[in-house]
């Protein structure tokens, strides 16, 4: 890795997204230096786990697929995967980046040929499908995988099933004694493209997350309906594999709460919209559909998309926050009490499923930046002439829809090409 | 649901202002946002007539006699479910106590409202002695409505009476005076106090 | 490129090919069919050592096409990247080996499909060219702003930031927009409470301070000619002068409109002057400066105000908006805290069914109204009665009645109109010549365009403006690509993309800047735009043969094709996004790119192996789209998903570039079947080339006739719409067809 050239009028893109790779591409497609710094094995981040986007129900992958043509053919584009950001110091113009790069285990000479994968047995989680199901030790995280690269889990180093990986491949590409590195960059702006996580559901106590098999998050749900999911794309009950045919949904799971998260997180009543298309899909009219919210926000062209929905008959809408789920234990249902505030209505419903439309947080820790730089209570980076040539793109700004991410992420190469072409400038 | 020609002025935010003046914690209500959390957690729900977030809603309306004499914020036993639970952390709890304690003021609480009635119990009982006298207020909760009921409800716990006398917990030498706190003028000077600060503070706002 | 073609072949052992496959037999096939100059084998071809030998061809042994026999096209291309030459990829291992199974009995059609994807490979690179740019334009760095809202303003000094000269079009006599008119703005910074400065003034201070940034107002574009990189705009001010300008990208932040309020009736709108709509109340708010604000009808301060959010919006009835404007719940609450930052004891009440404040700040916002004493009342409104005080009837919906108040002010908080010049005709077909696409037109749309002046002016076959998107909006249709248009260079930002509030447009208006800035550098290099971002060829066409059809320019998706006097096509070639549509319309086969052209396709179905007829062996031609269809064969061979050995796959760019004369030839010499993948169409279109699929599928009704004079079943071609993630479909619909064709019996057309 010690071969990447960076200089102070490159610019530093941290975390390889939609919208860091959109940045990157917008800053390299007009000549400029760009690394890409991201933490998994792959590029692509949260929207790589989606299924289908709203509005338009078209799949993730397909402009993934345009994105990741641009970078392979854009000899301006660094990407180095497994790495973090550990420390950034400087200024506008003139930045250094210490970054850490976990061994991978398997290098360039890799042509994803799947001979590794084969040779070993051990299996571990597989955090691509939220941990739902489980994947080889030595494996491509997903189909459309970039790099496409076979990766080696740090679990498997050491033992019998690591030296077959390696036996196993002809082309000299699995390397065991690979060690953790990290190298110093150069940057002339950064670009925190980090993103954002979902809100972990656990600490959502009433809604049982933990101890009721039959509630999921919609992040988890995404991952059912892709063909290549932990569910083989069948939409069933965790807990006995019955088809899933009434299913609520309940909107602000983690969000607009004092005790979670007290932003709007934007994306999840469109999110839920979605998946309420996603029941219908699989089952039709026997399909069943509540959604639980308090105030659905299909912010503008997206309110076509909520009108449509409303049209359907086979879903309702219900004022209200869900006050508690309970486990029906005689079939696994999860039952929801609360009150639909319209007249008010107490209700005690029966469910197959529950999806928790869970919050946007973002993925760093608010106190976590290596640098400073102005952060709000909600943890997202403000934008501030104090932050310098510092720069937040997407969802590290705001809870943000995909759309929106990649717009900001748009202006942030550009916030990013000022900075350098004031240094370059200055460079003569 | 026709129109109440008395709406027309009701619609407006002076009962909220009242409220938020003379209630406790009634400031709160403004902050409410419609989801209902409260009325879904609380243990009692179904027994409310209108439950925490419609009673904000009514304030906000302008429903000051259906809020006022309503019985539904003297079911709150105290749990604090709902003040957990609330996403805008309003102080729900304290604000049906305000509410409940403002209606009794006015005298607008509904005649037969047993919690209400028991508290009025509870505390003339508490104020003889400075201590509550266990028995008594035991017996005036059985003999509440009437003496037939009474004797049918003392007989039905007679066991446990007996046995709390055995274990020491309960005498029947209570019955007559009881014992009370030391020096009970004492007592009663602060209970002044206290109720001269709330009056000056309830006239501060001419209600 | 100079000097003779020299073909090089080289077959990779690797990753199971060298033992699935007879590279020997693959190496004879390149030599012998492929007429490759050069062949050799590697057993592992993308290793360094691999990269090497083929370079080391390159440069000492006059190498020029470079035939790479291993993986896919969409595999290794960091390894396989060499300059100067042409590549072509010959799909050994996602195409063959991994998609069929490794038993004996299969040896022998396996290997018959590697060696017809070696003469494939081989054949294309005969007919293909080094695109070289055409030079048509060089690089200009000065870009033109569309209106001087603060959308266009913060693009001019973001822009200027950067070093790129920008000129701003404001059809007013100042900047500012409608940004100007308003008294205070929404917050955009934590901790989100109160309304905040616009900031306008020291926007338009900045602007005037820039000395990179010229200003016309009072000024229209009233011609933009040329293509990015070599835009040509007359800028004509009301005095009439007119100057022209060259520009290399173009910004539109032409705003919106506000809704009429007139259309509203039942609200009392125009019959109550104490009935405002937001707009009307910033009017009022700008006048009491923070001192009372005083109703219009008789002057009286406000003490009681009604806010009816949706005003004639998200409602389908009639002269109703179906959209929601988005910023309209946050505009509410900043309007009432006008009142309420001024007298708290003055009653303000929001009526809304979904008080939509997302994000972090939106929350805050909502939050700090209330605590201001904003009433919120989940509500829809019916009616405003007319009176001496406005009267507002409601059904509660938390109390679920009907209910009324008087107020001393209403207002509507009614949405935005996109401010987006004129509806062009996005969706001509073949058949129809202008006068037909008119009558076809829906009525609306011919409403818009008679009564619409045009913003623009575009000097384009296609219209004048940016086409429409839902509702009138110039958005882009894409969701990982908000700034992807229809017409190159040109992108749109603030509220005439889609609704949305200051911050938002000025956000908006960086990211359009970007995009503007981007494609003047890459117009200037002769570089395509998104999706095939770098690609240099671009289409020409051969005037001899040209019947002046117009079918090229008319269906042109991005209106890059104008006509000259004759009805000649006159290429734009940095509008073109390079997708071949027009190559696919051409009835002459006429137009062509260096390297994308009948031949690179139609040669490549010629050079497979076609067996005789009762071989049982037969040959279905796929035509997969290269973004959507070709990903999810691959990705299906990565799954080891098998399909049959009688499909020859060949990826383009667009189903819209498939020449008729591909299906015709290749029933002609033999294929029993043909399939066409490509993107779903219709209204949720996935085709990042517009309508790709929908016109093959036009087109390909029309090859009907010629499987009826052929005396062959209809079921021999077919199309299909294909997702990325179709993976286990694709090979699902091969395998069909070849039941199909088991069926149907062998074409009877083999020589």
């Amino acid at each position: 890795m010690s071969d990447i050239v960076a200089t102070n009028q490159t610019i530093l893109v941290v975390g390889g997204g939609i919208s860091g790779m959109t940045a990157a591409i917008e800053a390299a497609e007009v000549g400029k230096q760009v690394i890409v710094i991201e933490k998994r094995p792959f590029i692509g981040g949260r929207v790589s786990q989606l299924y289908k986007y709203f509005p338009k129900l078209c799949f993730p992958t397909c402009g993934l697929e345009i994105n990741q043509r641009r970078i392979n053919a854009n000899k301006n584009i660094t990407v180095v995967t497994m790495a973090e950001v550990t420390g950034l110091v400087g200024e506008a113009g003139n930045y250094t980046a210490s970054v850490k790069i976990s061994p991978r285990y398997v290098n360039s000479n890799c042509t994803a040929c799947g001979a590794c994968g084969d040779a070993v047995e051990s299996e571990f989680d597989n955090e691509f499908n939220y941990n739902m199901d489980k994947r080889k030790g030595a494996y491509l995280p997903y189909n459309l995988a970039q790099p496409q690269r076979y990766v080696i889990d740090p679990q498997m180093i050491g033992t019998d099933d690591a030296q077959k990986a390696k036996d196993a491949c002809k082309f000299n590409a699995v390397d065991l004694d690979m060690q953790e590195e990290t190298i110093e960059l150069k940057a002339g702006a950064v670009i925190y493209a980090t993103g954002w996580r979902p809100y972990d559901a656990n600490k959502i106590q009433p809604y049982g997350y933990d101890r009721i098999k039959n509630v999921i998050t919609s992040v988890e749900f995404e991952r059912m309906m892709d063909p290549f999911g932990p569910t083989g794309g069948k939409l069933v009950r965790p807990s006995d594999g019955a088809e899933a045919k009434k299913v609520a949904f309940i909107q602000c799971a983690g969000s607009r709460d004092r005790n979670y998260l007290k932003h709007c997180s934007r994306i999840c009543c469109m999110a839920s919209l979605k998946q309420s298309t996603y029941v219908s899909e699989k089952y039709g009219d026997d399909a069943e559909v509540s959604i639980y919210y308090i105030d659905i926000r299909a912010i503008d062209r997206f309110d076509d998309f909520y009108q449509k929905v409303q049209d359907d008959k086979n879903v309702t809408f219900i004022k209200s926050k869900v006050a508690s789920i309970v486990e029906n234990k005689a079939n696994g249902n999860p039952t929801l009490h609360g009150v639909d505030t319209e007249g008010y209505n107490r209700y005690a419903n029966e469910h197959d499923l529950v999806v928790l439309a869970v919050g946007m947080e973002p993925s760093v820790d608010k106190d976590t930046f290596p640098i400073e730089i102005k952060v709000n209570d909600e943890g997202f980076i403000e934008h501030d002439e104090a932050n310098g040539g510092v720069f937040a793109a997407g969802c590290s700004s705001d809870a943000l829809d995909v759309n929106r991410a990649v717009q900001h992420a748009t202006a942030a190469a550009l916030r990013a090409i000022q900075v350098v072409n004031r240094v370059a400038k200055a460079e003569g | 649901m026709s129109t109440n020609t008395g709406m027309v002025e009701k619609y407006r935010n002076n009962f909220l202002k009242e409220v938020e003046a003379n209630v406790e914690e009634g400031e709160w209500v403004k902050m409410c946002m419609q989801c209902g959390v409260c009325a879904g957690s609380c243990p009692l729900g179904s027994h409310w007539a209108h439950p925490p977030q419609e009673i904000f809603m009514m304030i906000r309306a302008g429903k000051r006699d259906e809020v006022l004499t309503s019985d539904s914020m003297w079911m709150c036993t105290s749990c604090y479910n709902c003040i957990v639970r609330c996403p805008r952390e309003l102080p729900i709890t304290h604000i049906m106590h305000g509410l409940a304690n403002y209606a009794k003021r006015l005298g607008l609480t509904p005649k037969s409202q047993p919690t209400a009635w028991f508290s009025q119990v509870f505390w003339d009982n508490m104020m003889k002695k400075g201590r509550v006298n266990e028995l008594k207020l035991g017996l005036s909760l059985y003999f509440k409505d009437g003496l037939v009921s009474g004797i049918k409800e003392s007989i039905k716990h007679q066991k446990l009476g007996m046995n709390m006398m055995k274990a020491k917990r309960m005498s029947i030498a209570e019955l007559f005076g009881g014992h009370g706190v030391k020096d009970i003028s004492d007592l009663q000077k602060i209970i002044k106090k206290a109720e001269e600060i709330e009056n000056a503070r309830i006239e501060s706002y001419g209600k | 490129m100079a000097g003779e073609m020299k073909i090089g072949a080289y077959v990779c052992k690797g990753c199971g090919i060298g033992e699935r496959l007879n590279a020997d037999q693959l190496a004879t096939t390149a030599t012998r069919d492929g007429k490759a100059a050069i062949c050799q084998q590697h057993d592992y071809l993308c290793s360094e050592e691999g990269v090497n030998m083929i370079q080391n061809d390159i440069d000492n042994e006059g190498v020029n096409r470079v035939v790479i026999a291993a993986c896919s096209r969409r595999a290794k291309t960091d390894a396989f990247a060499f300059k100067h030459v042409t590549l072509h990829r010959a799909n050994l291992r996602e195409g063959v080996i991994w998609v069929r199974p490794d038993s004996d009995d299969q040896q022998e059609t396996t290997q018959e499909m590697a060696d017809d994807y070696v003469r494939m490979a081989c054949a294309e690179a005969k007919y293909s060219k080094v695109p070289e740019a055409s030079g048509q334009q060089g690089v200009n760095r000065n870009i033109l702003i569309v209106g001087g809202g603060v959308a266009g303003m913060t693009a001019a000094l973001e822009a200027s930031k950067a070093g790129y000269p920008c000129t701003i079009v404001e059809k007013a006599a100042t900047l500012g927009g409608a940004v100007a008119q308003l008294y205070k703005t929404i917050p955009t910074k934590a901790p989100y409470a109160d309304p905040q400065d616009s900031g306008v003034d020291e926007l338009i201070a900045a602007i005037e301070a820039d000395s990179n940034i010229t200003v016309h107002l009072n000024s229209r574009t009233t011609n933009i000619a040329g293509a990015p990189g070599r835009f040509a705009a007359d800028i004509s001010a009301e005095s009439g002068a007119t100057v022209t300008k060259d520009f290399g990208a173009i910004v539109q932040a032409s705003g919106f409109k506000p809704y009429d309020a007139n259309q509203l009736p039942e609200f009392a709108y125009g019959k109550n002057k104490d009935v405002v709509t937001q707009l009307e109340l910033e009017a009022l708010a700008k006048a009491a400066n923070g001192s009372a604000i005083k109703r219009p009808s008789d002057g009286k301060e406000v003490s009681s105000v009604v806010f009816v959010q949706c005003a004639g919006q998200r409602s389908k009835k009639e002269g109703h908006l179906e959209h929601c404007s988005g910023y309209c719940c946050s505009a509410s609450i900043k309007q009432a805290m006008y009142f309420k930052d001024q007298n708290p004891d003055v009653e303000t009440t929001i009526m809304y069914t979904d008080l939509r404040t997302p994000g972090a700040g939106g929350e805050n916002f909502y939050r700090s109204g209330q605590k201001k004493g904003i009433i919120f009342t989940k509500s829809v409104v019916s009616e405003v009665v007319n009176g001496a005080n406005p009267t507002v009837k409601f059904k509660d919906l938390i109390l679920n009645e009907e209910a009324e108040v008087e107020a001393d002010l209403v207002v509507l908080a009614t949405g935005m109109v996109p401010n987006a010049g004129q509806a062009t005709r996005a969706e001509l077909t073949i058949e129809e010549n202008e006068d037909k696409a008119d009558a076809k037109s829906s009525g609306e749309a011919q409403v818009i365009r008679v009564e619409v002046e045009s913003i623009l002016n575009l000097d384009y076959r296609q219209g004048k403006d940016v086409p429409h998107m839902a509702n009138g909006f110039a958005d882009s249709h894409f969701i990982c690509f908000p700034y992807e248009t229809q017409r190159t260079g040109i992108y749109t930002a603030g509220p005439t993309r889609r609704p949305m509030d200051a911050k938002q447009a000025m956000d908006d208006a960086m990211g359009a800047a970007m995009r503007a800035i981007g494609e003047a550098e890459n117009a200037g290099l002769g570089k395509a735009a998104h999706p095939r971002s770098g690609d240099l060829s671009f289409p020409t066409f051969r005037k001899e043969g040209c019947t002046q059809c117009k079918r090229c320019t008319v269906e042109c998706p991005f209106g890059a094709i104008n006509e000259d006097e004759q009805g000649y096509p006159v290429y734009n070639e940095s509008r073109c996004r390079r997708c071949g549509t027009c190559m696919g319309a051409c009835p002459v086969r006429v137009i062509s790119f260096e390297s994308y052209s009948v031949d690179t396709v139609g040669q490549q179905l010629k050079a497979v192996d076609i067996p005789e007829e009762f071989d049982e062996k037969p040959r279905i031609l796929v035509l997969a789209c290269e973004n959507d269809a070709y990903p999810a064969l691959d990705m299906a061979a990565q799954n080891k998903l098998e399909y049959s050995a009688f499909a020859r796959v060949i990826p383009v760019r667009c189903l819209g570039s498939i020449s008729l004369s591909w299906i015709t030839d290749s029933l002609n010499s033999g294929f029993d079947g043909i399939m066409l993948m490509g993107c779903p169409s219709g209204d949720n279109y996935q085709c990042h080339f517009v309508k790709g699929s929908g016109t093959a599928q036009e087109r390909m009704g029309k090859v009907g006739d010629t499987l009826q004079s052929l005396s062959l079943e209809k079921e021999r071609v077919a199309t299909y719409e294909i997702s990325i993630t179709d993976i286990h479909k694709v090979p699902k619909l091969i395998n069909d067809m070849a039941t199909t064709i088991e069926k149907i019996g062998m074409s009877p057309f083999k020589f």
